[in-house]
């Protein structure tokens, strides 16, 4: 027992040595998730505010008009498309959808009106059949400026009015679900696509027809494995984790033990699968159907890219027990719900079942050559 | 009887019905340098691996030491060696690391130091894999089969694509292996090669052993039946020129 410790130990190091010697195996297990977190993340920085993409089409000379053309410009709820002059470019714009809607201020809009001393006139707001709600509220949101200005011009009473009060608790945001899907994506890769590379390509060159020479035993060389890979699986989960506490302000809520266990139990089950695949195909034309057969319901339907519960019923519940389900679902109750290690005992239940069967599966299928 | 370390018996293995190693038997004694020699094809690798235990055997038996093979293959494991046709080492890796790996293969821990010094490698102990010459693979390769001292080597064709130096050099270090008490089993198709190295050789074609014994025999044996060479017999040969204009220095 201790001479297998020390096999074991000794491939779990050289192992791990060799993966932060190798800039390609760097880049793709933790640069490359990186980067999809830094295009997520940005994609969803600001959810919460609307904006509406508009042409504005001053026809009016009046300071009022130009007036309001400059205030549009530094709004934060229009987007002023400043290449559009005309009303013929807007409306083809719209037929693209590029514009959501297109304003006008026509000839006369706010001059003084003859006896009175305050502007009138009337803005036209164009739209295409598809952008009717969005042209529909940007006319509200106008009315309402201009209900500002009616009234500090002619004293009205309104009796009637609506406030908006916030319940203080903060729900869950895009980011939360990016976070929780991204991590999952990373482990799928390290878990999935690194071995289904490398092992075939070993046992190409005879690297592991040569251990097989050797007493080394399988499960000990497949211990070592998981060691190695848990050890770099953390490294790449750390640098996503720190990355979104600094650029995206992704709040910590759980603790940090159940986190790095929860973590290491998800990447022990999805390593699994790689092990099996790559443990069994025998060069990487074998390989790469059965990995993508395998990875791709789960990189679709389990939550990594865009959340589940936009999904039909049904389909939430036959996704819910894919493997990598539990992990997004687990490390999202973990982080931004606070959950505890109980809370998420049926995802760890899950994945240890799961676990079970894959390493079956990987052990009855690995050949060394 | 000598004091045979290696008995195979009707040694067989079918692909598809066709025998690519046909019921041969040989031994080998303790201590001895043995060839197989053949050309492609005849079944050389196959009969090795099949006593290395790393390929079934579908009929016959080898045993090891007294210790059959298919029945219990990792006892065999920890007292073979073995170096593959053409060895590999997963990249990013240093010399000295191979070594460290291959000891803890068998649950042991040795000095890599001292086993790179044995094949003249340990100026290269912190340099990866990936930058080595194939006769410097060739030595490591060797230095990694023989970390737990195996009773018996196994080389697949050794000296396969390697220069005249490099194999020169290999020669030496397999005589040096046999000086330590190891028991080398070597396949090859030079012919120059097995004469200067094998105590014996088994020749192979089509799955069969054709011949076997020292070479000196096998030679006085075919000159008995009245055998003469067409050509008149220089007393050096191009290897020769070779090695006396570029000298036996290695020069990997």
């Amino acid at each position: 027992m201790r001479k297998s410790l020390f096999t074991i130990s000794t491939f779990a190091r050289l192992n791990a040595k060799r993966f932060f010697r190798d800039k390609l195996a760097i880049f793709f297990t933790i640069v490359f998730p990186l980067m999809f977190l830094f295009v997520f993340g940005t994609l969803t920085k600001n959810n919460g505010t609307v904006s509406f993409n508009v042409a504005l089409i001053n026809q009016s000379n009046s300071s009022f008009a130009q007036n309001f053309v400059d205030q549009a410009k530094s709004s934060k709820i229009l987007k002023v498309d400043k290449m559009t002059t005309s009303l013929d470019q807007a409306k083809e714009k719209m037929k693209r959808s590029q514009l959501d809607a297109t304003i006008v201020l026509p000839k006369g809009f706010g001059d003084i009106v003859q006896g009175a001393d305050y502007p009138a006139g009337q803005a036209d707001v164009y739209y295409n059949e598809n952008s009717k709600q969005g042209a529909q509220t940007l006319a509200l949101i106008l009315q309402q400026q201009f209900d500002v200005v009616n009234a500090r011009h002619i004293k009205t009473i309104a009796p009637l009015s609506v406030a908006t009060k916030s319940t203080q608790s903060p729900s869950l945001n895009r980011f939360d679900y990016t976070f929780s899907g991204l991590l999952g994506f990373s482990i799928l890769g390290l878990g999935v696509f690194g071995p289904v590379n490398v092992f075939p390509e070993l046992k190409k060159q005879g690297i592991l027809r040569r251990f097989h020479t050797t007493p080394l035993r399988v499960w000990q060389y497949f211990v070592a494995n998981v060691i190695s890979q848990g050890f770099v699986g953390l490294f790449a989960i750390a640098a996503l984790f720190i990355s979104s506490v600094t650029f995206f302000h992704l709040h910590m809520k759980g603790s940090y033990l159940t986190f790095i266990l929860f973590v290491l139990l998800s990447i022990f089950t999805i390593y699994g699968i790689g092990l099996a695949l790559g443990g069994w195909a025998k060069n990487e034309r074998q390989a790469a159907p059965l990995s993508n057969l395998v990875t791709f319901p789960m990189l679709f339907l389990s939550g990594t890219f865009f959340p589940r519960y936009l999904m039909p019923e049904w389909l939430q519940t036959v996704s819910g027990y894919l493997p990598l389900t539990p992990v997004v679902d687990g490390i999202r109750l973990i982080v931004t719900e606070g959950k505890g290690f109980l809370d998420v005992l049926p995802q760890m239940g899950l994945l240890l079942g799961w676990s079970v069967i894959i390493y079956l599966i990987a052990f009855r299928v690995f050949s060394w050559e | 009887m000598a004091d045979n370390i290696v008995i195979v018996k009707n040694l067989t293995k079918k692909y598809a019905d066709k025998k690519v190693v046909d019921g041969i038997s040989f031994s080998v004694r303790r201590g001895e340098i043995f060839g197989i020699l053949g050309p492609n094809g005849a079944g050389k690798t196959t009969t090795l691996e099949m006593i290395e235990a790393i390929r079934e055997i579908d009929g016959g038996s080898a045993s090891i030491n007294h210790i059959d093979v298919s029945e219990h293959p990792q006892k065999v494991r920890y007292i073979i060696g073995v170096q593959p046709q053409s060895p590999a080492f997963q990249d990013k890796t240093k010399l000295k690391e191979i070594i460290e790996l291959f000891s803890a293969a068998y649950g042991e821990k040795v000095d890599p130091m001292e086993m790179l010094k044995s094949v003249n490698l340990e100026e290269k102990a912190n340099e990866y894999v990936e930058n080595l010459s194939g006769g410097q693979r060739q030595r490591l390769s060797i230095a990694a089969s023989l970390v737990h001292n195996p009773k018996v080597f196994f080389m697949d064709e050794p000296t396969t694509g390697l220069d005249p130096q490099a194999r020169r050099n290999l020669w030496d270090l397999v005589k040096s292996i046999q000086k330590k008490g190891i028991t080398v089993i070597l396949t090859t198709h030079y012919l120059e090669e097995a004469e200067m190295l094998c105590d014996r050789v088994a020749i192979m074609d089509q799955g069969k052993i054709i011949a076997l014994d020292s070479p000196h025999n096998l030679i006085k044996e075919l000159l008995g039946r009245g055998f003469k060479k067409e050509r008149h017999v220089e007393q050096a040969d191009l290897e020769d020129v070779f090695i006396d204009l570029t000298g036996k220095k290695l020069r990997d």
